[in-house]
């Protein structure tokens, strides 16, 4: 192509260059959209997102893993956001309890609550792959799901990005409400720092103050901070830290990591795996005796600082039998909140809710809850509203959403794994040791650092 | 960390009980490529199909019928697998062939979710192997108290063994005789009156029924989820093309060294993680056949 053939083609008949369509094009656009400036009237008016919502209903996307490792807790996840949205358009659950709560039943702020799904495959591309999929296409004023703290992350620096409230599902990293916490993003589940704190007072009451622990460690977001917080907090109790090896994500054979400690020192065993990571660590452990063993004359113990029904399943109650962890909720609670959504849920689908199924239903009921104490959909409205919130009758005592980081401050679970014979149901895996009230497990928010970021995003 | 002589034992046991795992994945991969001349990658699904069967009839009817059961009900899905879809396939080219294997991977894993969900289930390792063994009454260099699961010894034990009676059956029989001299060359052996394809298919099914062995004795090892297929499958192929497509000697080869490496560098997670590569990398660029590969297989 030469020089002048290409200026030609820049010119069409009429004379107009390319650059003379495009410029008057600009000028053409901004003048259709001035008038809008100008008619917009304070806050309510300015688009952020999603908002302001055109019809008569209001879309919230669910983004779960629907496949990869945490499938199950997303299925779950997925079961919770129906039956959430069922109650807040019907009644009923914990609109009955949640208070103070200006949920009515007839859906948020009069429009018909909707939802799509998406699937994040517990990856982190493939979710912001599919959160972005549902704000543009689908129109969903707020995203909520997943089972994973680098998953959670993600899509909260993007819903934050793009004006979305990101109301996070099962998440347990301190990095999700810490360094990297987002003005968009909430988080009703608890973290590791909150677990370390609560676990191990327990771990020296029931082993002793005198210990040596070894730790094996999940490499990515939530198992640094997993393993970071239960050193400090078991140190802070006396024991000393043998050893920590970082474990690839999708390690299935953990025996070389187990033969280190099988040759250090170690009298415990800290397994900071999560999921189907956890299930085959355990289950290795226990292969290789570490439940019937001695070290230094006494009993070598396995703890496990985040628990889950379903990951209890998985390694087998013969296994777990005994050793200690921390969940944000279980479905043997007893307060009114919990027992009308395990009601609900079961009578639903047949079976008792996961953790991460609370977690998810509490948090869609909250967002919506928001909206209506707002008064509107606007994002920045809805943030203030859930900043500082205090609430009960959602399953853990007296809450507070915590303005400085989006953090919940709750009573959390010391759990311990059944025996087989003391089981009383397919679902029955853990009791719970004590419960561990939100002002002994608070911190200050300072600790890990991090910056909310403006209302309105840039 | 410092390597006394108990570590090194430790780290040496589980090398080799890291490398049993994959040389039995990896010995089926290498027997169907250097027969086929198919790069399988279903092969992993089918040890995940392997691990299902085995712990859904382990867990309800004992593990003396999943190991009776299993390695036959694989053989069946190999020739089934074969004639189906595979043979299909034969004459297209390798990138039609890792497509179609890699596809239906993905498809029998979901299916398996599907079925059984994609929480872990739990593979109970029957009373005669649970338990561990005091390497140190055996042992006498060894100092205080070392141990190890006797599951994983008798896993060793059983890839020794299956790697021997396939030696021996491509070494020692007419059947293998056949085999080795098809994978020499397919075409001379059609022209002497062999009917090579019927060989083949139950090739096929032979390296289906070793991820069927490896799925009884090693699923209680790497657990029954749907990702273990998949993940299973990276390392397994990676040596295969590390000890030479298609060589048998060089699979175990590559597994034991692949398995070691794993177990020494294990405190060391970056150098742990990359570690199959970089051997990879080091071997393909020293040997570009790989270990023991053979010269105009695969070129």
């Amino acid at each position: 192509m030469t020089d002048v053939k290409s200026e030609k083609s820049n010119h069409t008949a009429s004379g107009w260059s390319r650059r003379d369509v495009l410029k008057a094009t600009s000028v053409g656009a901004i003048g259709a959209a001035t008038p809008m400036f100008f008619t917009q009237n304070a806050w309510a008016e300015k688009a952020i997102g999603n908002y302001p919502i055109k019809g008569s209903e209001v879309v919230l996307g669910f983004n779960v893993p629907q496949t990869g490792a945490y499938a199950d807790e997303g299925a779950d996840e997925l079961r919770a956001y129906k039956l959430a949205v069922h109650h807040l358009n019907n009644g009923g659950g914990m609109l009955d309890t949640l208070k103070p709560s200006k949920l009515t039943g007839n859906g948020i702020l009069g429009k018909k609550v909707t939802y799509v799904t998406g699937d994040t495959q517990t990856n982190a591309d493939a979710s912001r792959t599919s959160a972005r999929r549902m704000i543009e296409r689908d129109k969903v004023i707020m995203v909520t799901g997943g089972s994973s703290s680098g998953i959670a992350i993600a899509q909260q620096y993007l819903c934050n990005e793009l004006g979305i409230i990101f109301m996070c599902g099962l998440t347990h990293s301190n990095d999700t409400t810490g360094k990297d916490k987002q003005r968009y993003g909430f988080r009703h589940f608890f973290n590791a720092h909150m677990t370390g704190k609560a676990l191990s007072p327990v771990l020296s009451k029931e082993y002793g103050t005198d210990r040596r622990a070894f730790h094996l460690t999940a490499d990515y977001s939530w198992g640094h901070t997993q393993q970071e917080s239960m050193q400090e907090f078991t140190e802070k109790e006396g024991w000393t830290t043998e050893g920590n090896i970082m474990t690839p994500l999708k390690t299935t054979d953990f025996s070389q990591y187990l033969s280190q400690v099988l040759n250090s020192d170690a009298d415990v065993l800290v397994l900071n795996h999560y999921g189907a990571n956890m299930v085959n660590s355990l289950t290795n452990a226990v292969n290789f005796g570490m439940r019937d063993m001695q070290k230094n004359g006494k009993n070598l113990e396995i703890v496990v600082p985040l628990y889950s029904r379903l990951m209890a399943k998985g390694a087998g109650s013969a296994n777990i039998d005994g050793v200690l962890g921390t969940s944000g909720w279980n479905w043997a609670l007893e307060d009114e909140g919990s027992k009308v959504f395990v009601k609900t849920f079961t009578d639903e689908y047949g079976f008792p809710p996961s953790q991460a199924a609370h977690t998810c239903y509490v948090q869609t009921l909250l967002y919506a809850n928001a909206c209506e104490m707002a008064g509107t959909f606007y994002p920045p409205e809805v943030i203030k509203a859930l900043e500082d919130f205090e609430f009960t009758g959602a399953g853990n005592g007296p809450t507070l959403y915590r303005g400085a980081d989006h953090q919940c401050i709750k009573d959390i679970l010391v759990m311990q794994g059944k025996s087989p014979s003391a089981r009383t149901s397919d679902f029955d895996y853990l009791r719970i040791v004590d419960k561990v009230d939100a002002k002994t497990v608070d911190y200050d928010p300072a600790i890990f650092g991090g910056e909310l970021g403006p209302y309105e995003p840039a | 960390m410092d390597m006394t002589l108990n570590a090194f034992t430790l780290s040496l046991l589980t090398g080799l009980q890291l490398g049993s795992i994959y040389v039995l994945i990896a010995l089926g991969l290498t027997l169907i490529f250097g027969t086929l001349g198919v790069v399988n990658f279903a092969h992993g699904a089918l040890y995940l199909i392997a691990i299902y069967l085995a712990v859904s009839i382990n867990n309800t009817l004992g593990f003396g019928l999943a190991l009776i059961l299993v390695p036959p009900l694989l053989f069946v899905i190999g020739v089934a697998m074969e004639r189906g879809l595979i043979q299909r396939f034969y004459d297209r080219p390798h990138t039609d062939q890792i497509l179609v294997t890699f596809g239906l991977a993905i498809v029998l894993q979901e299916l398996l979710k599907w079925i059984f969900g994609a929480n872990n289930i739990p593979f109970a390792i029957p009373s005669w192997g649970n338990g561990i063994v005091m390497l140190h009454d055996y042992l006498p260099f060894l100092e205080g108290f070392v141990v190890y699961p006797k599951w994983r010894m008798i896993l060793v034990v059983v890839a020794i063994v299956t790697v021997s009676a396939v030696f021996a059956l491509l070494h020692l029989t007419r059947f293998g005789l056949v085999i080795r001299a098809g994978m020499r060359d397919a075409e001379m052996l059609q022209f002497l009156g062999v009917n090579i394809n019927r060989r083949f298919m139950v090739v096929f099914g032979l390296g289906a029924m070793i991820a069927g062995i490896a799925g009884v004795f090693g699923g209680p090892v790497t657990q029954v989820s749907p990702e273990v297929g998949m993940q299973l499958l990276v390392p397994s192929f990676l040596i295969v093309v590390i000890g030479g497509m298609g060589s048998l000697g060089g699979a175990v080869l590559a597994g034991i060294l692949i398995g070691m490496a794993q177990s020494f560098t294990a405190p060391y997670i970056y150098l742990n993680t990359i570690i199959i590569y970089l051997i990879t990398v080091i071997i393909l660029l020293v040997r570009p056949r790989g270990l023991l590969g053979a010269k105009g297989v695969f070129e």
